[in-house]
C-alpha cells in the first residue's frame, strides 16, 4: 500500500526541485506546492507510475495579501491506494496564468472554465476556455477574487433597454451609468470568445440538420440545464450541454457567512442529498480543528445519511423511469410513497424533510428520538422487499431491456478516464466508493458490499443504484444494533473563528465522490470552500455518450445519471 | 290561412331529400353529442383509473368525491381561453388539422354499431349508417387520423411538431396495415364485411377462434390511439407534446378530444370484431330485456378501455425505430400467417 510521504519522497526524488513546499497531513494526504513549470511533469509521472490515474478536479484561491493565486490540482486513485495529493501551484496575481491540464485529463476541461471564469486564471493551451457557469455580461468581472466589488442591482428592470434584434425579438440590455464604471463594479472590456450559440450552429453542416433544445425548462431535465442536440432526422449527431442556470454562487456566499451558518448553505446545493453536503462542510472544518466525534454522533450521522441515500436513490430512480415510460408509470408512484416513509423517519430526527441542517461541528444537533429505532426497524424490512420487488420488476421487462441495455454504456477504463463519480462509475465495473476508499465516521467497523455493474449501460445504472438501497438498509441495520449510548457532541467548545488551516474531506454522496476543499485563515468565516460535486464530474461525459444515438436514448441516457443540476452549478 | 307549421310539412313532404337531410343533420348531431360525451367519460375513467393503479386520488374535487364533473369544468376552460394562433405557423393547415381529425373520428363513428335494441325477439343494432363494407370502411376511416396528426405537425413550424408529426405517420402506417389484415381475416371467418353480420355470425368469439388475430389486433389497436408504449408521437419527455406543442385552447381540446373519441371507438370496434359484440343472454326482466345487448357490449367495451389504462400505468415507452420495426417485421408477417389461419378454418367450418 502506498502511503503519502512514500509518494513525496517519490516525486522528490524523479522531480529535484520540483517540490516547493510539502506537508503529509496523514498517511490519505499529501499537501504539496510543486513548481509551475513542472507540474504537468509531476503529474503525468504520478499519472504513469503512482497509479493516481484519477484527476478529482482543481480548486482556484485568490490570495490576495500574498499578492499572488493558487490552482490546487486534487489527485487520486481510483482504487490502487488511497492517496490524495493536492498539488498547489501559484501564480502572480497580476496576470494569473498556469498550464492546463486538459492534454493529460479528458474532465479537467470544465474544472480549468470555471477557474477562469471566476477567478481570471488563464490556462495555456486549453483548446476551449469558454465561461460555464456565468452569463456572459458577468464574464471578465472575475467574481471570485477577494477584490471583486459586487455586481450593479439589474433585478429592478427600471434601467432595461430594449433593442429588437434582426430576427424579430426583443432583448432588453443594462447600459452601466459613470458612477458604476467610475466605482469598477461594471465590466467593461469582455474577454473574447465564441458564444454558446455560435459554437453550436457552427456545428450545423446541411440543411437536414437542426438543433434541438432540450431544456433549461423541458419534460426531461430535473433541474435547468440547455441540453441541445443536433438532430438529423432521429439520430443525435452531437450534443451541447450549457450550465449555470441554477448557478447560486454558493462557495462565494460561504465565504461571506460565519462558519456556522455555512451548513444551511450546503443544504441547499443538493437539496435531496442535503445530509452528505452537510457532512462534508461539518467534516472539513472538523478536520481542520482536529476534533474527534463522539461515537454514538458518528452512528447517528451514518443511519441518517443512508437513509437520506436510500430516499435520494428512490427518487433519481422513479424519476427516471417517468423519463422512459411516461407520467402514468405506476412503479414512480409507488417509488414516491415508499421514500416518504423514509423520509418521515428522517424527519421525526431532525424536523425537517429535505432541508435538514442536522450535522454540527462535532457532533449533530439533537439526539435520536424515543422509539426511532423500532420505526426504523419496522420500515426498513418493508424497504428491503419492496426494493427486491422493483429489481425483479425491472429484471423481467422486456421493453425496459429493450430500452436500457447497451444505452450509454462505458467501459471501466473510459469511465476511470472521463472521471465520473458514483452509479455511473460503479455501473462500469469500478468499485470505487468513497465510504471504503476514505473512509469516515463509522464505516470501517461496518459491513457492506460495493454494488457494481458489468456493462456500464443505462440498465446496469438503475440495477445499480436500486441494489446499493439494499446495502444501505444493511448499514443501518448494523448500526441500530451497534450503536451505543453516550454524548452526541464533541464537549470541546467550538471557537467563532476556527485557526488557520486547510482540509479536504471527501463522503459518498447519493451521486458519489463529494469532496469539500475548505481553507481557513483563522477568521471567524470560511477563506475558500471549493465544492467538488459529483454531478459536476458525471455531467461532463454527457455529451459524447450522445452522439450517434437515438433521441429518446439521449432522454434515457441523460436521465440515468441521477442529475442534480442544482448541485452541479452550486 | 296556414300557420307556419303546416307550412314547413308541406314543404318538407314535397321535398323529401330536404326531410332527409333534415333527419340526417340532427342524427349526425345526436351522434357527435353521444361520442363525445362518451369520450368524456372515457378522460375521466382514463385519470381515475389510471390514479388507482398509481395509488392516488385522481380527481377529486369538481362533482364530489368522484370528480366527475371536472371534465365539464376543464371543457369550459378549454372553450373560454384566448385562441392563439402562433405568428410562424401555416396558417390554413394549422387551423384545418383539429377539424379533419375531428370529422375523421365522426366518420368512423358513422359506421359503428353502439349495440341493439331487443324487441320481439329480435335485435335491431343501433347504427346510423348500415353499410356491407363498414369493417372496412371503419377501418380505412380511423387512418385520416394519421393524415391531422401529419397536418398539424408540418404546419405548426416547430421542431417538435414536425418530429412528433412524423413518427406519428411512420408508426400509424407500420400498423394500419396489420390491423387491416386481422379485420379481413375477421371478415373471412364471418363471410361479410358489415360490422353487424359480423357480430350476429360470432357464435363462437373471434378472440378464440383466432387468438394470434386478437392479439396483433389489440397490439395495433394501441398504436393506433397513440398510447403508451406507443406515445412516441406525444412523448412529452422527448419531444414536450409533438404535434400538439403549438395548440392551445379549444383547438388543442379539439385534438385531444378525437383521441379520447379513437380510444372509445376502438374499444367497441375491438368487442365487435374480436369479443362478439353484443351477443349474450338475455336478461329475463322487463325493460331490461330490451337493452340488454347493449349492456353486453358495454361491459365489453369498460374491460377494453380498463385493460388499455392498465398497459398505460404498467409499460414502457418503446423508442420509434422499435416500433416500426416491430409493426413490419413482426406484426405484418404475424398478420398474415393468422389470415391463412382464418381462411382454412372458416372455409373447414363453413
Amino acid at each position: 500500500m502506498t502511503n503519502a510521504s512514500e509518494v513525496l519522497s517519490s516525486i522528490q526524488s524523479a522531480f529535484p526541485g520540483a517540490v516547493l513546499d510539502s506537508r503529509v497531513e496523514s498517511d490519505s494526504r499529501l499537501w504539496a506546492t510543486i513548481d509551475s513549470k513542472k507540474i504537468l511533469d509531476v503529474c503525468k509521472y504520478m499519472t504513469a507510475k503512482l497509479n493516481f490515474d484519477h484527476y478529482s478536479g482543481s480548486a482556484g484561491v485568490d490570495w490576495i495579501a500574498r499578492k499572488e493565486m493558487e490552482v490546487v490540482e486534487i489527485m487520486a486513485s481510483h482504487g490502487a491506494h488511497q492517496v490524495v495529493a493536492m498539488l498547489k501551484v501559484k501564480t502572480p496575481r497580476d496576470n494569473p496564468s498556469v498550464k492546463s491540464m486538459t492534454g493529460l485529463y479528458w474532465n479537467a476541461g470544465w474544472y480549468e472554465r470555471e477557474i477562469w471564469e471566476m477567478l481570471g486564471i488563464n490556462f495555456e493551451g486549453h483548446p476551449e476556455l469558454y465561461p460555464l457557469l456565468l452569463s456572459d455580461p458577468l464574464v471578465g468581472a472575475w467574481p471570485w477574487r477577494k477584490d471583486y466589488k459586487g455586481y450593479p442591482d439589474l433585478t429592478t428592470g427600471e434601467r432595461a433597454v430594449a433593442i429588437t434584434t434582426s430576427e424579430g425579438y426583443t432583448e432588453y440590455t443594462f447600459p452601466p451609468t459613470p458612477a458604476e464604471i467610475e466605482a469598477g463594479t461594471v465590466v467593461t472590456e469582455h474577454p473574447k470568445y465564441p458564444t454558446f450559440r455560435e459554437r453550436e450552429e457552427r456545428e450545423i453542416k446541411s440543411d437536414s440538420e437542426m438543433i434541438m433544445h432540450l431544456g433549461p425548462q423541458h419534460a426531461m431535465v430535473p433541474g435547468p440545464f440547455l441540453l441541445d442536440i443536433l438532430v438529423e432526422g432521429e439520430r443525435v449527431k452531437k450534443a451541447f450541454l450549457d450550465v449555470g442556470y441554477i448557478h447560486k454562487g454558493i462557495e462565494k456566499i460561504m465565504e461571506n457567512r460565519t462558519w456556522l451558518q455555512g451548513i444551511t448553505y450546503t443544504d441547499r446545493m443538493c437539496y435531496v442529498a442535503s445530509l452528505s453536503n452537510n457532512e462534508c462542510y461539518c467534516g472539513a472544518v472538523e478536520k481542520i480543528l482536529g476534533l474527534e466525534v463522539p461515537e454514538r454522533a458518528q452512528y447517528i450521522r451514518v443511519i441518517l445519511e443512508e437513509l437520506s441515500r436510500i430516499q435520494s436513490h428512490l427518487i433519481g430512480t422513479g424519476e427516471f423511469l417517468t423519463l422512459i415510460a411516461g407520467v402514468g408509470f405506476a412503479p414512480w408512484q409507488y417509488m414516491i410513497m415508499d421514500r416518504e416513509k423514509v423520509i418521515s423517519l428522517i424527519e421525526s430526527v431532525t424536523g425537517a424533510r429535505l432541508t435538514h441542517t442536522f450535522v454540527r461541528f462535532g457532533g449533530v444537533r439533537n439526539d435520536l428520538p424515543e422509539g426511532f429505532a423500532d420505526q426504523c426497524r419496522k420500515v426498513l424490512p418493508y424497504m428491503k422487499s419492496r426494493t427486491e420487488e422493483f429489481i425483479e420488476l425491472f429484471a423481467q421487462d422486456p421493453i425496459y431491456h429493450a430500452r436500457m441495455e447497451n444505452i450509454g454504456s462505458i467501459s471501466a477504463e473510459t469511465a476511470k478516464r472521463m472521471g465520473c463519480a458514483g452509479r455511473v462509475l460503479r455501473a462500469a465495473g469500478v468499485a470505487y466508493d468513497m465510504r471504503r476508499e476514505d473512509p469516515i465516521l463509522v464505516y470501517p467497523e461496518l459491513d457492506f458490499d460495493i454494488v457494481t455493474g458489468t456493462r456500464g449501460d443505462s440498465a446496469d445504472r438503475i440495477d445499480c443504484t436500486l441494489r446499493e438501497i439494499l446495502q444501505s438498509i444493511r448499514i443501518i441495520e448494523q448500526c441500530l444494533d451497534k450503536i451505543p449510548s453516550g454524548p452526541i457532541r464533541t464537549e470541546v467548545k467550538i471557537p467563532k473563528k476556527i485557526p488557520a488551516g486547510e482540509a479536504y474531506y471527501r463522503v459518498e454522496d447519493p451521486r458519489g465522490e463529494m469532496g469539500m476543499y475548505v481553507i481557513s485563515d483563522g477568521g471567524d468565516k470560511p477563506y475558500r470552500v471549493k465544492v467538488r460535486g459529483p454531478f459536476y464530474a458525471t455531467f461532463q461525459t454527457l455529451t459524447p455518450l450522445l452522439e450517434g444515438v437515438y433521441i429518446a436514448d439521449a432522454v434515457a441516457i441523460a436521465g440515468s445519471m441521477d442529475g442534480c443540476p442544482s448541485e452541479s452549478d452550486r | 290561412m296556414d300557420g307556419i307549421i303546416e307550412i314547413i310539412t308541406q314543404f318538407v313532404a314535397q321535398e323529401p331529400a330536404i326531410f332527409a337531410l333534415i333527419i340526417g343533420i340532427i342524427g349526425a348531431l345526436v351522434l357527435s353529442a353521444v361520442v363525445n360525451v362518451g369520450a368524456m367519460l372515457v378522460i375521466w375513467a382514463d385519470r381515475k383509473v389510471m390514479s388507482d393503479f398509481c395509488n392516488r386520488f385522481g380527481p377529486n374535487r369538481v362533482g364530489g368525491r368522484w370528480g366527475i364533473l371536472q371534465l365539464g369544468a376543464d371543457a369550459i376552460k378549454l372553450f373560454t381561453k384566448e385562441d392563439v394562433i402562433p405568428a410562424g405557423v401555416d396558417k390554413g393547415v394549422y387551423v384545418w388539422a383539429p377539424i379533419i381529425a375531428s370529422a375523421g373520428t365522426m366518420l368512423v363513428a358513422a359506421a359503428i354499431p353502439f349495440g341493439a335494441l331487443h324487441i320481439g325477439g329480435k335485435d335491431y343494432p343501433l347504427v346510423v349508417a348500415n353499410m356491407d363494407i363498414s369493417a372496412f370502411y371503419v377501418e380505412a376511416a380511423l387512418s385520416i387520423m394519421s393524415i391531422a396528426v401529419f397536418m398539424a405537425g408540418y404546419s405548426s413550424n416547430n421542431k417538435y411538431s414536425i418530429l412528433g408529426g412524423f413518427r406519428g405517420v411512420a408508426r400509424m402506417i407500420a400498423y394500419e396495415v396489420p390491423m387491416g389484415v386481422c379485420v379481413i381475416s375477421v371478415a373471412v371467418m364471418a363471410h361479410s364485411l358489415n360490422l353487424v353480420e359480423i357480430v350476429q355470425s360470432q357464435t363462437i368469439w373471434y378472440a378464440f377462434a383466432q387468438p394470434l388475430g386478437f392479439i396483433i389486433f389489440i397490439i395495433a389497436l394501441v398504436t393506433d390511439l397513440g398510447r403508451v408504449p406507443f406515445d412516441q408521437s406525444e412523448a412529452e419527455e422527448e419531444i414536450i407534446c409533438g404535434y400538439s406543442t403549438e395548440y392551445s385552447g379549444i383547438r388543442w381540446g379539439l385534438l385531444y378530444f378525437q383521441e379520447y373519441n379513437n380510444f372509445l371507438l376502438g374499444s367497441i370496434l375491438m368487442s365487435l370484431l374480436f369479443l362478439g359484440g353484443w351477443n349474450g343472454p338475455i336478461i329475463p326482466i322487463p325493460l331490461l330485456d330490451i337493452i340488454s345487448p347493449m349492456i353486453w357490449l358495454l361491459m365489453k367495451v369498460i374491460i377494453v378501455i380498463w385493460f388499455i389504462i392498465l398497459i398505460r400505468a404498467s409499460l414502457f415507452r418503446l423508442r420509434i425505430d422499435q416500433v416500426t420495426d416491430l409493426g413490419w417485421k413482426w406484426m405484418l408477417p404475424l398478420s398474415l400467417v393468422n389470415l391463412g389461419w382464418a381462411v382454412i378454418i372458416g372455409s373447414y367450418f363453413a
